[in-house]
């Protein structure tokens, strides 16, 4: 199927129409120009999973050429081969009609190949000019000592040449993240860069902050430059690329003018054909009475004026993209960030100064994402990391019940089916499934009545996945509420009674599950469907997950 | 390594050697017998019991503190204060001996200038969100500095013989201090392995995230780790003015390290989460028996620091290295 999609893209592409058809073999779209740098049918493995399956993609000079998919899709991998970060396993990487391969992102660098990484690599205590200098041979004095005078002067005028004006003795803390992004391209730039990539560079920035961005993309582009722009907002890739090259599961979808496609059509591409069947065959139930309910929450920078109701019994979906807020909001209600407005209700009553401990009395459990740095005690065992939430129940005089305690974490070890070591062995021997099932049992151990559930399959194998399913789908027939977060739209979409969708810090869909389907909850994710015009925008800042 | 954990080992599927090979005090506590049996050969007179005693006696103080400190390190916190803490503790429990307070009082005393003094450690780590290391050598310098104030440099001398029974008392032809830091390794073992606070202190030093998400109480846990270092340091400033029947005003003063010392090469990691009581205890021995070795060749006391230094480094190396070979499974 995969193989097919790509016939069809290329298909797709020759037929574009006029003078671009006669030039097609020059690029892999069929666009005229020439082109800096080409990645031919590159694969790239971590371990035995492909990231990166045989993937094409060209970059002209003076165009911007977006890279869009979901997440995972392996936008980041594809543009780190071109970086130096990684290396290709298979296929070529050519720059200037030559076939190279950088071991390092310095040596792409010298080519004249820039990345600007989503998490922005700058040194935050050195000033402006000295950051711009760091790797790169600074000027000298006769004494040999460093010539601050020039430093100071070229990184004037390199911001300048953008048309910006900051202090270049200034720390880069101090700065904006709009501006400290503007330091980063100015020191891309400073080293000569031909081609310009940027990963999510709007992430962080205000409307009026990414409106600065594209003039500098603009300006980049007249002067020859070409940029790879990877971004989730659609609209924004609209505005600014020239060609959009679409990616999904690794592998190559489409590559064509953005003229020739619309939000439609590229939603439908990112998330592929219908879905294949069901992950998991759920059970029909019943929702009963509403058991957590959020009204107008608010954090700032994070997410804004937030409604969310799950009823007992309830598997509620929560999807969107990374940096949506969704993890945020879920740790919110957990008591972990504080309220800055709006109110938190559980089973109808209105909670005010949340902590983890007074969530969990109200039975509310919340089970994080990154299981090594945040759902496990590694050096603890396996019995006493399933124990660790309930120890005040097992104490009697502060000291814990041996009896009720294996008793405990073998009960649940049992239900959930946790296999490959003993229940004294340190967690760290387990599989990454069976982890993630320790994980889960820590937080049924305490026999919570809401759970709020973030990414609960991530890294883990098929087996252990539908075992989790099972787990979910029997807790809410249990009537327990269940709040799913997921980054796969699949599972969302087999396990939840209700898909709400958030962008941006807002929520931005809400669908019964008959009425859900794949390319509306993308849609409503990356923000394309009516009413999301980006002047409606509020300045609303992201934080990045 | 109690009765209780080795019989329910032995019924795993691991072999008990690995299990016990994978214990964090183990290194050092091979190394102790080794050093044992070694010295006992090359060393005339160290094979016995009253060397045996007057070992155990001269790393009394120092044990007992480990102990608490332990768990302090087991937290992911670090405690360098308690060298000052014992001058001022043993200025306290030695103006109330003198003064004709009786043992009681002079061990009241002790322990609660100890337990403020720890409280107030607790407090800033954990409310005021200082570093610890950084609160912890302010107040090594801030308790020498109030000791100073408030004595004018001047000694407290003429301690009563009943206040001094800790020191140089004994029982069942023991001294009273080896039996006290036995018992109270017994009390911290059973505490570090089977109460909640243990268990608290293990979860939030082996990963401060994932306790908070467990609704474990993070800052409590840590307060009264600082509070414990403050009342064994109180209980050790008694035995330590009883033995010298006297206190100085520079009483205690680079203990702090040596503690650190015994804490880190008996197998406790720096890092927290890692460790046990009896690598505390497992290290103060080493440390005394080490020293006591020395003397008992000739070497000359000038090598103590270095010889000292090196263990340190080799006891952090091997933990290192050991992770490394059991695959970080421990």
């Amino acid at each position: 199927m995969e193989k097919q999609d790509t016939e069809t893209a290329h298909d797709a592409a020759n037929r574009t129409p006029g003078d671009a058809m006669s030039r097609s073999e020059e690029t892999h779209s069929g666009r005229e120009g020439t082109w800096i740098f080409r990645l031919s049918s590159v694969t790239k493995r971590f371990g035995g999973v492909v990231a990166v399956r045989e993937v094409d993609f060209d970059l002209l000079e003076g165009e911007v050429h977006a890279l869009v998919g979901e997440n995972g899709a392996g936008k980041s991998t594809l543009m780190k081969m071109v970086d130096g970060v990684h290396t290709p396993d298979e296929g070529s990487l050519e720059v200037g009609r030559e076939a190279v391969s950088f071991s390092s992102p310095r040596e792409a660098e010298a080519a004249g190949i820039a990345m600007i990484p989503q998490e922005l690599d700058l040194f935050p205590e050195l000033s402006v000019a000295e950051n711009l200098f760091v790797g790169r041979k600074r000027p000298r004095t006769r004494w040999g000592g460093i010539d601050w005078e020039t430093m100071r002067e070229e990184a004037r005028r390199s911001l300048g040449s953008m048309g910006v004006g900051l202090d270049v003795n200034a720390p880069v803390k101090q700065l904006s993240t709009a501006n400290q992004q503007i330091v980063a391209i100015a020191r891309a730039l400073l080293g000569e860069a031909r081609a310009v990539i940027m990963d999510e560079p709007t992430a962080s920035l205000t409307e009026r902050e990414a409106e600065k961005l594209f003039e500098i993309i603009a300006d980049l582009t007249a002067g020859g430059v070409g940029v790879v722009y990877i971004s989730h907002r659609l609209e924004e890739v609209f505005r600014v690329a020239d060609r959009i090259t679409v990616m999904r599961d690794g592998s190559h979808v489409k590559t064509a003018p953005a003229s020739d496609l619309d939000s439609d059509e590229l939603v439908r591409l990112m998330v592929g054909r219908e879905m294949k069947e069901q992950l998991f065959s759920r059970s029909r139930r019943e929702a009963g009475d509403v058991a957590l309910e959020a009204c107008g929450l608010t954090r700032r920078g994070e997410f804004e004026n937030v409604y969310l109701i799950v009823r007992r019994g309830e598997v509620v979906g929560l999807a969107g993209l990374i940096g949506a807020g969704r993890t945020e909001l879920a740790q919110t209600v957990f008591g972990l960030r504080k309220v800055d407005a709006g109110e938190i209700r559980i089973n109808g009553e209105g909670v005010k100064g949340l902590s983890p401990q007074r969530a969990m009395e109200k039975g509310v459990f919340y089970v994080p994402e990154e299981r090594k740095s945040q759902g496990l005690i590694s050096p603890f065992s396996i019995s006493g990391n399933i124990t660790l939430s309930i120890l005040d129940r097992i104490c009697r005089m502060g000291f814990v019940k041996r009896g009720r305690e294996r008793e405990t974490a073998e009960k649940f070890a049992g239900s959930l089916s946790i296999r490959g070591a003993g229940m004294d062995d340190p967690v760290s021997m387990l599989s990454g499934g069976n982890q993630q099932k320790v994980v889960l049992a820590k937080s049924l151990a305490r026999e919570p009545s809401i759970l709020l559930l973030d990414e609960p399959t991530r890294g883990v194998d098929v087996g252990a996945k539908s075992e989790i399913y099972r787990l979910i789908n029997d807790l809410a027939e249990e009537g327990k509420a269940v709040l799913l977060i997921s980054s796969e739209l699949e599972e969302i979409l087999s396990m939840s009674d209700r898909v709400l969708v958030m962008r941006e810090g807002r929520m931005s869909g809400e669908f019964e599950r008959d009425e859900a389907t794949q390319e509306k909850v993308m849609a409503a994710a990356a923000g394309v469907k009516a009413g999301q015009a980006p002047g409606n925008e509020a300045e609303v800042r992201e934080e990045r997950e | 390594m109690s009765g209780v954990s080795t019989t329910r080992v032995e019924k795993r599927s691991d072999g008990l050697l690995r299990r016990s090979m994978a214990r964090p005090e183990a290194p050092a506590l091979i190394f102790l017998l080794a050093l044992v049996i070694v010295l006992s050969v090359v060393a005339d007179g160290f094979l016995g019991t009253s060397n045996f005693e007057g070992i155990l006696a001269q790393v009394v103080v120092i044990g007992i503190i480990a102990l608490a400190v332990n768990q302090v390190v087991l937290s992911g916190e670090i405690d360098i204060s308690t060298g000052s803490m014992l001058g001022l503790c043993a200025m306290a429990a030695g103006t109330v001996a003198v003064a004709g307070g009786g043992l009681f009082f002079t061990l009241l005393a002790g322990v609660v200038v100890g337990a403020i003094s720890g409280a107030v450690n607790g407090f800033l780590v954990t409310v005021a969100r200082i570093p610890a290391i950084i609160v912890t050598l302010g107040m090594l310098y801030a308790l020498r500095g109030v000791l100073l104030l408030v004595t004018g440099g001047d000694w407290v001398t003429g301690l009563p013989a009943e206040t001094r029974v800790l020191g140089i008392g004994s029982a069942f032809g023991v001294s009273l201090p080896i039996i006290i830091l036995f018992a109270l390794f017994i009390v911290m073992e059973l505490v570090n392995r089977h109460s909640d606070w243990g268990r608290n202190v293990l979860a939030v030093g082996g990963n401060r995230r994932a306790s908070v998400l467990a609704g474990l109480p993070v800052g409590w846990a840590r307060f009264w780790a600082f509070v414990l270092v403050g009342v064994a340091v109180g209980i050790a400033s008694v035995i330590y003015i009883g033995r010298a029947g006297s206190v100085q005003t520079n009483a205690g003063t680079g203990l702090e390290l040596q503690v650190i010392a015994a804490v880190v090469i008996g197998g406790t990691s720096i890092s927290g989460g890692r460790g046990s009581t009896l690598a505390a205890l497992t290290g103060a021995v080493l440390i005394g028996v080490i020293l006591n070795g020395m003397v008992l060749l000739g070497i000359p006391g000038v090598w103590q620091d270095a010889v000292l230094g090196a263990l340190i480094l080799l006891a952090v190396s091997t933990d290192v290295l050991r992770r490394k070979l059991l695959g970080d499974k421990a």
